[in-house]
């Protein structure tokens, strides 16, 4: 531990190299791959749920052959304000991680088919994103290729799913993620108060693409718990997401307080439904996010704003639970007047400083009222800590040059996922799969 | 050949889930985590049939235990909380004594996998962390949640969800442009999210284990998994500048908006492809957009100029319609739209229901509750909810005799000397009024109970 290091809680290791010692066990090189023994067929087509459940388990190792038509997948085109680097667009970039690129239309060409359930024959994992029952209907569904391959296991993706009969129903919609969005409810619990003008009281569309990542990573995981049931069995099984459903059942809160609260929650502007101060609020040069939730937490706040006043009236989290949305607005408004005569790093000094004190004293309760400046994606590029835990990776495409990815999102110390390459290079690999995957 | 909607329908029939086999059957798990992140880690688990065994401070209990939506219990339990924790044992233990030690020691020795979220270092300077479990336990799975990881310099800050939020960027991405008003993303995403990949990581391990005998040590975390899910930082370094907010416009599609329609109700609607956009032009009787120079192709309507000028034209047919309508023509046509859902429409769609992504779980101690399935359904091993949250300290007899073969004289002396303790009459940590527990066969696990 440096002499410099801070410290924020009373349990830190003392004296000791922790951190070095894990950043050296966390380092990915040379180490194995979890699914190097893992082949994956992606023919997701317009849905980047099913390309970034590729990629997941492209990181962790598995070869995974994206497979498109000859004019590329639409995929390609999604992509903000129409920018792309030789027409590939900025997402598919951001995605285009440990992939070989494939052309087969397996949507007109008989003959394309015949060679996708060739090589499904050999696949572990099959990924698509057509019309419920649309690959079924050209004979190279999970029924037929599960047929021949009992260990498959088959992600499909859709708006309503692939049974019931809402799912037969609605077949025809693609699945897009403000959709996804919508149809799991994440718009109706983010927005301006009822009494703001319109539209800024409306259902808010999350900033980013909420609906497909949950989407994806929700079929990375049942993908990969059906991989540990192909280990243990050599039994494969069908994968079914629904965009409709997977954000609200992922966050599963919607549903219960639906039926136990019998109506819907009203959206609350920036305040949070249960805890408080949990949000953000204006300060000197910015913004800053404040979590002082719990009661020790909150009374070291009011400490450290100078508002020890308050402190009868608030003393509660049951008092300071925006149920009232006035009062809690009201409580909202003396903060920020506080918050307003400082700036962002005068806030968090102030709050860690606290802390720090706090964590030594057995008699300041615990309390931790945290104070971050609130970053945009690009500030957050520069944060040291990303640097020292390499989250961000600057990698190169052959034919689209540089570009930087966010990327080693966990570190584990035996086999973690890691990117090894980017590409986006239509049919850039129809000779290597070829060779390898169709010639017997 | 059979209707392909009846062949999935037996595929997938929710009434014959719980018959299936699991595919985490045999794995156990020390849930060491509180709040929603570690929890959500070590349910994913359950739900596939690990057997999750949740520690808890006597008399104190997770955090989360009474943190409800506007303080509202339902039967002195927190509705949300039984999506977070079931499926799991629940065993209080006082950490500070040295016995409760030597009890998750001889715990950790048949264990497979550990989670953990408190601040880093916590655990270890606790004798809970990796460094002695793996000793107990080379073969060990741990999994350590925090908000910025176990290493870097801003390891030993404190966070929770927001700070994932605002720390990755996230939370400055929602909002109208050129006003000053953000939203942070609803409903602790920034646990929720890295809970799963949380879970990911460790199926991955397992997976790994399996092969090659080793066990690992995991580092989640949640900021990182929020910046996994952001093109912008991409954006950012491929034109030097910034996508920002773009309000209720999604601006990788277009259209792509949140609308307002003739009946009041809010619609999404979109088209991702040069396909999608001729299906809805066609649909709303306006053919001739598809082949406007503007509009044709998907990369000239993306344009900013363009799209404002198209998201124009759509508000004003959208607002002409209703809501109803506009579905019914994109499930005919073949265009995304979805009326924006709300908490009350999912628990009652009936779609939801019979899907099993709502379910009406019939639970032994607390009756009819509606909660959430697993938002990817699996045929051959799906994921299933066997019992909600228990009061704290409801497991501890049937983990102490079931699983370390513990005798009832043991277990009162460990009770007598506070090693183990249960709930005092706080909402969310005592079970409902109305329940009587001596009669319960679980509760008294080993025991005689009267009916």
């Amino acid at each position: 531990m440096s002499p410099k290091e801070e410290i924020y809680t009373r349990h830190a290791a003392k004296g000791s190299d922790r951190g070095k010692i894990l950043a050296e066990m966390m380092n990915a090189e040379g180490k194995p791959e979890v699914l190097d023994d893992i082949l994956v067929l992606d023919v997701s087509s317009a849905n980047f749920a099913g390309i970034i459940c590729a990629s997941f388990l492209a990181e962790f190792g598995a070869e995974v052959i994206k497979i498109e038509p000859a004019d590329g997948d639409p995929a390609r085109q999604i992509t903000p304000f129409g920018v792309t680097v030789q027409g590939v667009g900025i997402p598919f970039m951001f995605e285009g991680r440990n992939k070989r690129y494939m052309t087969l239309d397996i949507k007109n060409n008989s003959e394309d088919r015949k060679n996708f359930a060739k090589l499904a024959k050999k696949a572990a994992v099959v990924i698509e994103s057509f019309a419920p029952g649309e690959m079924d209907g050209w004979g190279i569904g999970y029924r037929q290729l599960s047929a021949d391959n009992p260990g498959l296991v088959y992600i499909a993706l859709s708006a309503y799913g692939q049974y019931t009969d809402k799912a037969k129903e609605s077949a025809n919609m693609p699945d897009a993620d403000i959709t996804s969005q919508a149809g799991s409810g994440l718009p109706a619990q983010m927005g301006g108060t009822p009494n703001e003008p319109e539209p800024n009281n409306w259902p808010l569309r999350g900033g980013m693409w909420a609906g497909w990542y949950v989407s994806g990573l929700s079929a990375a995981l049942g993908g990969t718990v059906a991989l540990i049931h192909r280990q243990n069995t050599g039994q494969g099984q069908m994968v079914d997401v629904a965009g409709m459903d997977a954000y609200s059942s992922m966050v599963g809160m919607p549903a219960t307080i639906g039926y136990t609260w019998e109506k819907a929650r009203p959206r609350i502007g920036v305040l949070d439904f249960i805890l408080y101060p949990y949000g953000h609020w204006k300060c000197k040069d910015g913004f800053v996010a404040i979590a002082a939730p719990r009661d020790h937490d909150f009374r070291a706040l009011l400490k450290i704003l100078g508002l020890w006043e308050q402190e009868d009236d608030w003393r509660y989290s049951s008092d300071r639970i925006p149920d009232i949305l006035e009062q809690a607005l009201h409580l909202h408004k003396i903060i920020e007047e506080k918050t307003l005569q400082f700036t962002s790093d005068e806030l968090v000094k102030m709050a860690l400083n606290y802390s720090k004190r706090s964590a030594r004293s057995k008699w300041r309760g615990g309390g931790v009222p945290i104070v971050m400046k609130l970053m945009t994606p690009e500030e957050a590029m520069e944060n040291k800590q990303w640097k020292i835990r390499k989250a961000f990776q600057e990698v190169e495409d052959e034919k689209l040059g540089k570009y930087t990815i966010s990327a080693n999102f966990v570190k584990m110390s035996e086999s973690p996922p890691r990117v090894k390459w980017v590409s986006s290079e239509i049919g850039k690999d129809n000779e290597y799969i070829s060779k390898k995957y169709l010639n017997d | 050949m059979e209707d392909y909607f009846s062949y999935t329908a037996k595929l997938f029939n929710p009434d014959e889930a719980s018959q299936k086999p699991e595919a985490l059957k045999g794995i156990r798990v020390l849930d060491f985590s509180h709040v929603i992140f570690g929890p959500i880690a070590a349910r994913l688990l359950a739900d596939y049939g690990a057997e999750v065994i949740k520690l808890e401070l006597p008399f104190y209990g997770d955090l989360w235990r009474p943190a409800t939506y506007w303080g509202k219990y339902w039967k002195h339990s927190n509705p949300i909380w039984h999506n977070i924790t079931k499926n799991k044992y629940f065993l209080s233990v006082n950490l500070q004594l040295k016995q409760s030690k030597e009890l998750i020691y001889k715990m950790a020795e048949e264990a497979d996998v550990v989670i953990e979220n408190f601040a880093p270092g916590t655990a270890d300077a606790w004798g809970i962390g990796y460094e002695k479990i793996s000793q107990i336990n080379p073969k060990i799975v741990f999994l350590s949640c925090s908000t910025y990881g176990q290493f870097g310099p801003m390891r030993y800050f404190p966070g929770w969800d927001l700070l994932a939020q605002g720390a990755s960027g996230v939370l400055t991405l929602n909002g109208y442009p050129d006003t000053d008003v953000y939203y942070k993303l609803p409903d602790y995403v920034g646990d929720f999210v890295p809970g799963n990949f949380g879970a990911l990581a460790i199926l991955m391990a397992l997976y790994h284990r399996k092969k090659t005998g080793k066990g690992q040590y995991i580092d989640m975390a949640q900021t990182e998994g929020l910046m996994r899910l952001l093109y912008h930082y991409t954006y950012h370094s491929v034109t030097k500048e910034a996508i920002g907010r773009t309000g209720n416009t999604d601006p990788t599609m277009m259209p792509a908006s949140i609308f307002k329609t003739a009946d009041d109700k809010f619609l999404a609607l979109a088209c991702a492809t040069a396909e999608q956009f001729k299906n809805f032009a066609g649909a709303i009787g306006k053919a001739e957009w598809a082949t406007d120079p503007r509009f044709a192709s998907t990369l000239e309507r993306l344009k900013p100029e363009n799209a404002k000028a198209l998201t124009a034209m759509a508000v004003d047919w959208i607002k002409s319609q209703s809501c109803a309508d506009i579905v019914k023509l994109a499930d005919e046509k073949g265009f995304p739209a979805a009326e924006v859902a709300d908490d009350y429409s999912i628990a009652y769609d009936e779609w939801r229901r019979k899907r099993g992504s709502v379910v009406l779980f019939k639970d032994d101690v607390y009756g009819n509750l509606v909660i959430a399935g697993p938002s990817a359904q699996l045929s051959g091993t799906p994921s299933r909810t066997k019992w909600l949250a228990r009061p704290l300290g409801y497991h501890n007899r049937l983990v102490l005799k079931k699983f370390l073969g513990l005798s009832e004289e043991e277990i009162l002396d460990l009770e007598k000397k506070k090693v183990i303790g249960t709930f005092d009459d706080r909402p969310g940590l005592k079970p409902p009024v109305y329940y009587n527990l001596s009669e319960d066969p679980i509760y008294n696990y080993g025991k005689e109970v009267g009916k």
